[in-house]
């Protein structure tokens, strides 16, 4: 009677998988058993799986820590005698687990090729690669030169960009590590060129971020929408390495990228609500200003700007009405 | 030699008269001459001095509104107290305030009738001699003659330019004549004998309106004087004369009034500044004294105007951009005063078109004095490419209207060449 045992992490991730003809099988550390372990909490002769004629039966062989069935709902551990096996049950021997499934066990449906495949595999592509960190580093030193209040000379911006570049490089590294700890394929070309391209848009949704706060007024809605774009990014970047580095189904996915996206922004919101004094003299209006060439909102009159400043005084007296009480 | 000797003798001769009749005054006058004390209710102790002195039979004492400013703003916390000529101390309640002015009226109890200052008829001669009596860092009551110079020039509200000594603790203190009626009241100094004083007509309108119907509410009473001081400058300065005078490539409004004075400064010296820049400012030279940390009052606008210099659009603005974001209110004012700024931003245009802004308008509201506030208006020109406009005012304890009506003239009156 044909049988499968698989040897698995406690995270149930697979660590090999041995297919046994036999109606007879022997599980320990001595080298006559037909699956030898390594694990020194197992004894040399472990544990037993015969087949019956109708059933698989598992029997301990009085080891020293014995032999356990690991309730999948309860998550408690039987000890196990004379127990019937059912196909893809949990057992643990020792500190190790094994899972025992018959031929006729079913398996989960087949996952076709995604459509991003084709895109990681140019984003990794060498020339692709080369050409999308480049442009990063570009841009960090463009951005340095346009920030420094004198005209910076071309090594003085290598320094900051290069060091940009490369601490940007930390967070695909760390991606593939996490994927490489948890026993997952590290793919961190993979996970360089995708955090890379999201980077480089990243700096064009600020631009677009920038763009439209300049020409809205502050009554438009457009300034806000536009913030929402740099969560958007950060999302499917976050959800993109967990595709690339780990295993796992679409819904869990989108979940923990997700959460991933929450801790960023409201991290971020909430270090900068703490920051906040509990009252500012200074006045927060949006400055940002770019050159006349980007200028694309036609001008409001005089006396339109002056009526919608008439809500303001509205707001400050409700404020110090507010405050008062 | 004869001729030298008896100019000396004179000299000294006149010096002795003068300080003889400087003590003759301060003898007749003593009686009437107080230390006004703010006690702190917690400790018990001082928290600050001035000077004051009677006005009337009953007990009706003037003094600086800046003296007992800590007792009109937080009257649970503090109470006043003067100390006579004979080191002894009674309780005060204050009666009016005239903040604008700086003056206070409290009052004593009495029940007899007390010798009290008169108050003058009539303004002094230029040149004049005037006596000015007080308690200068507490060191006990003196009396400084000096001499009236008119009044000071640039100003919009009136105070007496007094040559001779004014220190602080002598504020609230009497400037009287020859004949001891009283001219002037200290309020400031600039050192090196240039003391201010409030003209004795101040007082007088003061007392006068006390007289008719005493305030019910000292907040309430500053809130209309503030409101109406502010709406006076405001009307003045929309009603005035707005010169058009070239910044640059740029035409700024200049308010042709004694009161508003302008600056000038620019980097024309640095050559290697990448951004040549020309900036004007003008500005009242006063404001209204609320409490220690708190100003209003003023009126500030300020003009710059940038040309870039080798330097692209793009890094031009940056630079710019940086400029705007160190903006800052041109009074001094805390949480417990004022709210926090409320914004608005947009591009415009003046209905000439003849510039285009991005021009951002904010206000906060006074939290004692309802319908007055602060406001503070910046615009950037950003239709040059590599040159550009701020124009920018302050002002501050202001009406709504009188906010918006000057908002709207200043707007439409920047423009390029």
């Amino acid at each position: 009677m044909e049988i499968i045992i698989e040897e698995i992490t406690r995270a149930h991730k697979l660590i090999a998988r041995h297919k046994f003809l036999q109606n007879n099988i022997n599980i320990g550390r001595g080298y006559d058993n037909d699956i030898i372990m390594a694990d020194p909490h197992i004894c040399a002769q472990h544990l037993n799986l015969s087949f019956n004629g109708e059933h698989w039966v598992l029997n301990d062989d009085d080891s020293i820590n014995g032999s356990f069935y690991e309730d999948e709902y309860s998550k408690t551990k039987l000890a196990i005698n004379q127990h019937i096996v059912h196909s893809g049950q949990v057992f643990v021997i020792g500190k190790s687990l094994i899972r025992v499934i018959f031929p006729d066990h079913p398996v989960p449906e087949s996952i076709s090729f995604s459509p991003f495949e084709n895109i990681l595999n140019l984003t990794r592509h060498p020339v692709f690669l080369t050409l999308s960190i480049l442009c990063f580093a570009s841009v960090t030193g463009w951005l340095f030169n346009l920030h420094n209040p004198v005209e910076a000379t071309f090594t003085g911006l290598l320094v900051p960009a290069i060091g940009m570049t490369l601490m940007f490089t930390l967070w695909p590294a760390g991606v593939a590590l996490v994927s490489h700890l948890t026993k997952h394929e590290a793919r961190f070309w993979g996970q360089l060129g995708i955090c890379f391209v999201f980077f480089n848009l990243m700096w064009v949704s600020d631009f677009i971020e920038n763009l439209v706060s300049f020409n809205a007024s502050s009554q438009s809605m457009f300034g806000m929408l536009a913030s929402l774009l740099p969560i958007l990014l950060a999302f499917c970047l976050f959800w993109l390495n967990c595709h690339i580095g780990f295993q796992m189904t679409n819904k869990r996915r989108t979940v923990v990228a997700a959460c991933m996206t929450l801790l960023l922004f409201g991290g971020s919101f909430l270090i900068q609500l703490s920051k906040k004094p509990e009252f500012s003299i200074r006045p927060a209006f949006n400055t940002t200003l770019m050159a006349p060439s980007y200028l694309f909102a036609r001008s409001n009159n005089v006396q339109d700007f002056i009526e919608n400043s008439k809500t303001l005084f509205t707001k400050a007296q409700e404020a110090a009405k507010e405050e008062e009480k | 030699m004869k001729g030298l000797t008896t100019l000396i003798l004179l000299c000294v001769s006149t010096i002795s008269y003068a300080t003889e009749q400087a003590e003759e005054i301060f003898k007749q006058l003593a009686p009437s001459l107080y230390q006004i004390r703010l006690i702190d209710t917690a400790s018990g102790e001082k928290s600050s001095i001035g000077s004051g002195f009677q006005i009337s039979s009953d007990g009706l004492i003037a003094t600086n509104y800046h003296v007992i400013s800590g007792y009109a703003r937080h009257p649970n916390k503090y109470t006043i107290e003067i100390f006579d000529h004979k080191g002894k101390k009674a309780p005060l309640t204050l009666q009016s305030v005239d903040v604008i002015n700086d003056l206070a009226l409290v009052k004593r109890i009495t029940d007899t009738e007390m010798p009290f200052f008169e108050i003058a008829k009539s303004v002094p001669q230029k040149g004049e001699e005037l006596y000015s009596l007080g308690n200068p860092h507490d060191l006990g009551m003196i009396v400084v003659p000096g001499t009236y110079n008119g009044l000071k020039k640039e100003s919009f509200n009136d105070r007496i330019h007094f040559t001779g000594s004014v220190n602080s603790g002598m504020s609230g203190g009497p400037v009287v004549n020859k004949n001891s009626e009283v001219v002037g009241i200290n309020v400031a100094t600039s050192g090196n004998q240039i003391g201010f004083l409030v003209p004795h007509d101040k007082l007088l309108n003061l007392y006068q309106r006390y007289k008719t119907s005493e305030p019910v509410n000292i907040d309430t009473q500053m809130a209309q004087q503030l409101a109406n001081n502010q709406d006076k400058l405001i009307t003045t300065l929309l009603n005035s004369a707005w010169q058009m005078r070239p910044l640059g490539e740029g035409l700024i409004p200049v308010v042709n009034i004694p009161f508003i004075r302008c600056w000038g400064e620019s980097n024309a010296d640095k050559a290697d500044a990448i951004v040549s820049a020309v900036v004007a400012n003008c500005s009242l030279d006063e404001n209204t004294y609320i409490s220690n940390n708190f100003f209003t009052g003023s009126i500030e606008m300020e003009y710059r105007y940038m040309q870039a210099k080798e330097l692209s659009d793009t890094k031009f603005y940056q630079i710019f951009e940086r400029q705007l974001n160190q903006v800052m209110p041109g009074n001094k004012a805390g949480k417990d005063d004022v709210t926090e700024f409320q914004c608005q931003h947009d591009i415009t245009s003046p209905s000439n078109q003849a510039i285009t802004n991005k021009s951002v308008f904010c206000t906060r509201a006074y939290k004692d004095f309802p319908k007055l506030f602060d406001v503070l208006y910046i615009a950037i020109s950003v239709d040059k490419g590599d040159k550009a406009l701020l124009s920018h005012f302050t002002i501050a304890g202001v009406s709504q209207d009188s906010a918006l009506n000057f908002t709207e003239k200043f707007m439409e009156s920047i423009s390029w060449k």
